[in-house]
């Protein structure tokens, strides 16, 4: 603030205060004229209401008093009078600084201990645990639900069920969530046509056994090859690429014909973003250990 | 001063409401003055340029549904704010908002850094009905959205307005305008806006950290 502003807001309060501690001294001396009946002279309601006279109680002086003491007390300890800093020298963003640092110094004694452990390891400790899961709330559960069960809508996987797209160790599993990852399904639709798409729909149902037409499948099944660049031609996906195993009845965007006829037709692109800068090396490791013991039973009990 | 002097500003409804005026608002004279005067002289943050036109006709929905009824876009220098937020805001990144769509009504959570928090889907799902992705929001369906798209001579004309005001576009931007919200709806243009909040303006970047895609092609 540049010194005419802070002598514009001494000046204010200045003139404030001295107004009011003016009015506040000369109040209860201020000499009232009183009728011999005791009120002042004003009546509303043509007279039947009369203002009477009585003293400022004392109760109220002391409370007014104390204010004023209160004000003079905090505008010398923190900032308020123009640029005057205040004695504590005391800021938001001090405190904020104190804060965080105090904060940090408390993880960084939690995670000297719990360096010391793999991801696997660290899904066995209640302390890393109580972490990712606050951690997993405030960002993960938006898509992969607080459950952990997953968004069909959206393709983002059950977490809870050990069925992974890119690898289910502690490893993946961190770098899944420090790097973020873009599954990426391109469109058939053009050029397997409408035909070509439910037949192939029906084949890659037939290979989890799910309720299919057999005679589509067949016809279907040539067009597979394509499919088994990502897929493998088992159709048992491939984690390096995040492509979904065909095989099993775990699907990311529904396992009904409509719904992998979508997927052939129209392609699919799920995007797990990038943590790094959000939440750091150390908040992403028990929070991958949280994950991780979602599917390995009770957490307390893992070796 | 004398009891009459009392007594004749009691009974002068001017005079009375004259002084009391005055001294309700050396409050504001005080806190809101000095900072309304110097506010011409905050600069942009580094990062901090004016919209692009997608962008723009985003932030002028985000107004008009009101969001900012709900949502703040302001971090406080609170530890539990800059915990789950990111470092608090300022008001050098704001230079091109305008009106700021700082808030102080935080039913939602604060928006200020959510850029690039979800992916563009997530977004469009949740637009379209929060419930969808999130059972517990009580955040109200925008289906309205997808259905009208953005008018690029509209938004030229803003653009020139905010010129005026002093934001520096370029007439080659200006000129591009129309064509870069061609065939865009006002979804589209609300998700860029949300997905660029804070993103290149984050002062002292936490972590210098390279975002570097995993060997998989794993970067957003």
């Amino acid at each position: 603030m540049s010194g005419f502003w802070s002598w514009w807001v001494i000046v204010l309060i200045v003139f404030n205060l001295c107004v009011t501690f003016f009015l506040f001294l000369w109040g209860p001396r201020a000499k009232v004229p009183v009728l011999p009946d005791g009120t002042t002279g004003h009546v509303w309601a043509h007279g039947a209401l009369r203002e009477g006279m009585h003293r400022l109680p004392g109760w109220w002086i002391v409370i007014s008093f104390a204010m004023f003491f209160s004000a003079f007390v905090y505008l010398t300890l923190y900032p308020g009078f123009g640029n005057h800093a205040g004695v504590l020298g005391w800021t938001s963003h001090a405190q904020l600084a104190q804060e965080t640092a105090s904060n940090e110094a408390r993880l960084d004694a939690a995670f000297q201990r719990l360096d010391k452990y793999t991801v696997e390891q660290l899904a066995g400790d209640r302390e890393a645990l109580a972490m990712g899961e606050v951690l997993f709330r405030d960002n993960c559960a938006a898509c992969h639900g607080r459950d952990a069960r997953g968004n069909h809508l959206l393709g983002a996987p059950n977490l809870a069920d050990n069925d992974w797209l890119y690898g289910g160790d502690g490893k993946a599993i961190e770098t899944s969530i420090l790097d973020g990852r873009h599954g990426v399904m391109p469109p058939w639709g053009p050029q397997f046509g409408e035909a070509g798409v439910e037949n192939l729909a029906n084949f890659v149902l037939s290979l989890s056994n799910a309720p299919h037409d057999a005679a589509k499948a067949i016809a279907g099944k040539a067009l597979f090859t394509v499919c088994s660049a990502c897929h493998g031609p088992e159709g048992k996906g491939n984690p390096a690429l995040g492509a979904p195993n065909l095989t099993d009845t775990i699907w990311l965007y529904g396992g009904d014909l409509e719904s992998v006829e979508a997927s052939i037709r129209d392609g699919r692109g799920g995007t797990m973003p990038a943590w790094r800068v959000r939440l750091g090396n150390n908040d992403a490791r028990v929070l991958a250990a949280y994950v991780y013991s979602l599917s390995h039973g009770d957490p307390t009990n893992t070796k | 001063m004398a009891y009459r002097h009392f007594e004749f500003i009691e009974k002068h409804a001017w005079t009375l409401g004259i002084l009391t005026a005055i001294m309700v608002s050396l409050g504001g004279l005080a806190e809101i003055t000095p900072l309304f005067i110097e506010a011409n002289k905050v600069q942009p943050a580094e990062g901090v340029k004016p919209y692009t036109p997608l962008r723009l006709a985003g932030r002028d929905i985000y107004v008009r549904e009101g969001c900012y009824l709900c949502h703040s876009q302001m971090i406080r220098a609170l530890r539990f704010e800059t915990e789950r937020y990111g470092h608090y805001s300022t008001a050098s990144e704001s230079v091109y908002d305008r009106p700021f769509q700082w808030g102080s009504k935080r039913t939602g959570p604060d928006l200020a850094r959510v850029g690039g928090k979800y992916s563009d889907e997530w977004q469009r799902l949740h637009l379209m009905a929060p419930r969808d992705v999130v059972p517990q929001s009580n955040m109200p369906d925008y289906p309205w959205l997808a259905l009208r798209l953005i008018d690029g001579k509209d938004i030229a004309a803003r653009m020139r307005v905010l010129r005026l005001l002093g934001d520096p576009y370029t007439d080659a931007d200006i000129k591009a305008a129309p064509k870069a919200v061609a065939g865009k709806t006002e979804l589209d243009a609300l998700i860029a806006y949300l997905q660029g909040l804070g993103i290149d303006n984050e002062p002292q970047q936490p972590v210098a950290a390279a975002t570097t895609p995993a060997a998989d092609g794993g970067a957003p």
